[in-house]
């Protein structure tokens, strides 16, 4: 097999899979303790939010659009989703339908921002980051001082164990079946189709606009499930928690091998990417960084992550 | 490379080690949210330095410090490294009051004695040690209504809406603002205590409100909206400052209308000095249970005013501009907390 040919037939995430593969192995060697039950469970419950956004910033990325909101929706569900179980009490019942209803939230979100990008269209950078304000607006609106605490039985059960096996595997493992669905599914293929060439796609009759539009809308899904995912770690609301998020969530995209330029990636990548961004910030600390070094090395981290990938894939990608 | 990530192992093992073996050694993990300013940065120095001063009385205090511009995720991924590297107590700067309620309660789990500093926490899993923001401002507050002996109209820059000190602050100041009822609060913007925004914040103020007598403001932002009235030539308005050595130098020399609460950076050092009396196992005379949140032990708030200027400015002579005006508990003053 030739190098051509074996690039053509590698999975588009083998290498952020080996970059992975690496942190776990330089965690191992630098703490050894980082590699135990208890550290992998924390690390998964940790960034299972990030994960989660990851995969809906992924989605939008596919059609070449960008979500810069993504991290101002999580605040948003998260407090709702409080003050909706403050609310409508703790039983299991009232938990589940503001959950629901939270998810709701994050769908609209995504429905504005769809509307505001693709049918009014605004740049999506621009307009996603004036929703981003709007929404943590509407956070502080809702609650304005972080603190009121999620009921017990829903964070309990977040950080617990079911038959022994933590929570957040269970939650891990449904998102990587609907990564599975998802990827397999014509939504995304179209959305991969459209961010290909949007006017080849259009030429073709696809129903370009409404395709993107549901991009925006699965991504504020996700974003959605992302925020409960934090309020199970957090226990809490605090309508300023998706600060720095968001970035995040574009770097995890683009570690798992999406382009910016849309029409490439895949779902699972991203995960492997969110996982990537957790495990470096642990790495800079467990080589025992210097404290005001430790920004420096983490970034340097992650850009020669990004390189590795490219020369992986051996192209440059936007 | 792989050299040193052995060295690094070994030394973590010996640490471990040697904690068990002997019960006057301790490693304490110190963790910062945040590296935006340079009071963070003074904070985690003045705490190593704290840790290093413990040689003296016989007690090895080893730090480990995380420190970078993290998301809430990324700091309970701070705090679950320090849990797997098994410290034994961990000192936090949070970036949220409530979001770690969850993951102290792992590090209480793991035997790990968790104190936040500087940013109250919900967890009855910790405590806090550190100044008490809402007295932080009720001070300098207090100090602005008496300096324009208890009539006229003020506004307030504060800092990030929703933030929870901001939140104390901003009950701080209008609680004693609502004492003098001829001191009117014409209006209350928000700076997120950023000094360029402090400045432009306090340029609208005064196109809109020429009138006004004194301004309330936070932090950085202070030393923008002085510029911002300095330009403008208004010597007039009383206003509260900061405690960067470049503000005090331009206060000293221009004899600014200007009296400034201290929140000092020696607060996490200060939280070291407790936690190393709790790490040996000594109980508080009086127990933490100041607060909200039923668990905070407050620290004394250094006040400076044209009275005690000079002793600040003599206190940070020879230091670089952005070094903070400081105070903390010593070994002995946080010893003679404890029974």
């Amino acid at each position: 097999m030739t190098h051509r040919s074996l690039l053509r037939t590698m999975p588009p995430y083998l290498p952020v899979l080996i970059i992975l593969i690496c942190m776990f192995a330089l965690n191992g060697l630098a703490e050894p303790n980082s590699l135990s039950a208890y550290a992998i469970k924390g690390l998964v419950s940790t960034y299972l939010a990030l994960m989660f956004l990851a995969v809906g910033q992924t989605i939008v990325i596919f059609a070449a659009d960008i979500d810069l909101s993504v991290g101002a929706i999580l605040g948003l569900v998260n407090v709702t989703v409080v003050s909706l179980m403050q609310a409508l009490g703790d039983t299991p019942g009232a938990i589940l339908l503001s959950m629901l209803l939270a998810v709701g939230v994050g769908a609209a979100c995504g429905a504005l921002n769809g509307v505001l990008v693709v049918i009014l269209r605004l740049q999506a950078i621009v307009a996603t980051f004036a929703t981003s304000v709007l929404f943590l607006g509407l956070a502080l609106w809702v609650m304005p001082v972080a603190g009121t605490p999620a009921p017990r039985l829903f964070w309990r059960t977040f950080g617990g164990r079911i038959m022994g096996i933590p929570f957040a595997y269970f939650v891990l493992a449904a998102l990587l079946v609907l990564i599975f669905l998802l990827a397999r599914s014509r939504f995304i293929q179209r959305l991969l189709t459209v961010g290909d060439d949007q006017l080849a796609a259009f030429q073709t009759g696809l129903p370009v606009t409404s395709i993107r539009v549901r991009g925006y809308i699965m991504c504020g899904v996700f974003a959605a499930f992302a925020g409960l995912c934090i309020t199970g770690d957090t226990a809490s609301g605090d309508p300023n928690v998706g600060g720095l998020i968001t970035l995040n969530s574009v770097a995890a995209a683009v570690l798992g091998g999406a382009a910016l330029s849309g029409g490439v990636g895949t779902l699972f990548g991203s995960v492997l990417g969110a996982l990537v961004i957790g495990l470096v910030g642990s790495l800079v600390f467990f080589l025992g960084t210097p404290s005001e070094w430790q920004n420096l090395v983490q970034g340097l981290t992650v850009l020669a992550a990004l390189m590795v990938g490219i020369l992986f894939s051996g192209r440059a990608r936007a | 490379m792989t050299g040193k990530f052995k060295a690094t192992c070994v030394a973590a093992v010996l640490g471990v080690t040697a904690v068990s073996a002997s019960a006057e050694e301790f490693t304490i993990g110190l963790s910062n949210g945040w590296v935006g300013s340079e009071w963070r940065t003074q904070m985690i120095a003045e705490a190593e330095e704290a840790a290093k001063a413990w040689a003296d009385k016989g007690v090895t205090v080893t730090t480990q410090v995380q420190s970078a511009n993290v998301d809430v995720p990324g700091q309970i991924a701070h705090v679950r490294n320090f849990i797997s590297q098994g410290v034994d107590a961990i000192i936090i700067n949070p970036n949220s009051p409530t979001a770690f309620d969850p993951v102290f309660a792992e590090a209480a789990d793991a035997g790990i004695l968790v104190i936040a500093t500087d940013a109250e926490v919900s967890s009855p899993d910790a405590i806090y040690v550190g100044i008490d923001q809402k007295g932080w401002a009720e001070m300098s507050a207090r100090w602005l209504a008496e300096t324009l002996e208890g009539k006229g109209t003020v506004v307030a820059i504060n800092g990030v809406a929703g933030h929870p000190a901001n939140e104390m602050r901003v009950a701080g100041y209008q609680e004693v603002f609502g004492e003098f009822p001829d001191i009117e609060i014409v209006n209350e913007v928000n700076g997120n205590w950023d000094q360029a925004q402090g400045q432009q914040a306090m340029q609208n103020i005064l196109a809109t409100y020429p009138d006004i007598d004194g301004v309330w403001v936070q932090d950085g932002m202070a030393a923008g909206a002085w510029r911002a009235m300095q330009d403008a030539g208004r010597d007039d308005i009383y206003a509260t400052g900061e405690i960067r050595k470049d503000f005090i130098d331009i206060w000293s020399e221009n004899k600014l209308k200007s009296g400034a609460s201290v929140n000092p950076p020696g607060v996490m050092a200060s939280a070291l000095n407790v936690a190393v009396n709790m790490l040996q196992g000594k109980k508080l005379k009086e127990p933490a249970t100041a607060g909200v949140y039923g668990n905070a032990l407050y620290l004394p708030i250094p006040f400076i005013s044209d009275e005690n200027l000079s002793e600040a400015s003599q206190a940070l002579e020879g230091q670089p501009g952005y070094t903070s005006f400081t105070s903390e508990l010593s070994i002995g003053d946080a010893t003679a907390l404890f029974e």
